[in-house]
């Protein structure tokens, strides 16, 4: 009896396994990597549109008049309290916010949280951290290519263009996604792909083991019979049927064993 | 040795291998009336089919006896 780890049923099935997980472990690198790319633009083009659809939303020549300490005024919270309606209606939006370019740099004007979260930003606080699409964000709709640090947490953003009445750009509408929901939509899609993949090593380990099993119990059969003949039995039969090169084998071993019956038969007294 | 010898022994080759000629000499001596099996005719299949299919049996299982006895009958 050949040990188990010189059989070729297990030989037969490591090889598969091993060429079945690198099939699929390159798939998934390749398919994970593409939906990952994908998903990321997808979610680009939401800031974009949602930024666009919200900037038209907003007055620019009120936005243009706000300066600091202006909070307070019904400008202000009319602006304010679009953007946190906005907000609040969409679940996929974590901010939502103002900003204009002054000689300092990039500042906020009206936060949509302003007076009802205590991190918001007032009108004229500097942001310490623009972007060069920050910057584009003035001239076009535009989304994060990557995902962003700052001290409100890790977020991927989109900006578009606020305009007055003569169509001047007056600041933008900055429109943040939290980047956890980007990631949890990643991992869904990564733990389906997983799920698939294992789905089919397990099929294909079954497939695998029943053909494994089939081939080594004729070999198995076409042993035994050698092993007797080997000890004199010429009491054989080889009931082996198969259309592979088992088969072609089981043919030929059983015409050798018939021939040597036969010779047999003849040497008799 | 005659067609019918050869075609009888291209078939039988098949299934009994290269001690074939010496099971149907055997076949064709003992059964056949002492005939030759080289002298083979097609008068002499049916009985040599019959007993092929008995004989066969002593060295093959039964269903590829009877096969073989049923491919000689066919010559």
């Amino acid at each position: 009896m050949v040990p188990w780890y010189h059989s070729i049923i297990t030989k037969l099935t490591v090889a598969f396994i091993i060429l079945i997980l690198v099939i699929a472990g390159l798939s998934v690198f390749y398919t994970f990597g593409a939906t990952k790319t994908a998903l990321k633009e997808t979610t680009r083009d939401e800031l974009v549109a949602l930024a666009s659809v919200v900037a038209t939303q907003i007055d620019g020549d009120v936005l243009a008049s706000l300066q600091p300490g202006d909070e307070d005024t019904p400008g202000f919270i009319k602006i304010r309290d679009q953007l946190y309606v906005m907000q609040s209606s969409n679940s996929e939006i974590l901010y939502l916010y103002t900003m204009r370019k002054t000689d300092e740099g990039f500042v906020f004007v009206v936060d949509g949280e302003y007076g009802i979260a205590d991190d918001a930003a007032g009108i004229g606080e500097l942001y310490e951290t623009p972007t060069d699409e920050m910057e584009t964000g003035f001239t076009a709709p535009v989304a994060e290519k990557e995902y962003m640090t700052d001290q409100w947490g890790t977020v991927i953003s989109g900006y578009a263009p606020v305009k007055n009445a003569d169509g001047v750009v007056t600041g933008i509408v900055g429109v943040d996604m939290s980047a956890e929901r980007v990631i949890e939509r990643q991992d869904f899609i990564g733990s389906i792909i997983y799920l698939i993949m294992l789905i089919g090593i397990g099929i294909t380990a079954v497939i695998i083991g029943i053909i494994s099993k089939t081939m080594i119990r004729d070999i198995r059969a076409l042993n035994d019979s050698a092993e007797k003949i080997s000890t004199g039995d010429t009491n054989v039969l080889v009931t082996v049927v198969r259309n592979d090169e088992i088969g072609e084998l089981a043919s030929s071993f059983s015409r050798m064993v018939s021939s040597l019956k036969i010779m047999m038969m003849d040497e008799e007294p | 040795m005659s067609e019918i010898s050869e075609k009888v022994l291209a078939l039988t080759v098949q299934v009994l291998g290269p001690a074939s000629r010496r099971f149907l000499e055997r076949q064709t001596r003992f059964h056949l009336d002492g005939l030759e099996f080289d002298d083979l005719e097609k008068e002499h299949i049916p009985e040599l089919s019959k007993w092929v299919g008995i004989s066969a049996r002593l060295i093959v299982d039964d269903k590829q006896a009877a096969m073989l006895a049923e491919m000689i009958k066919k010559v």
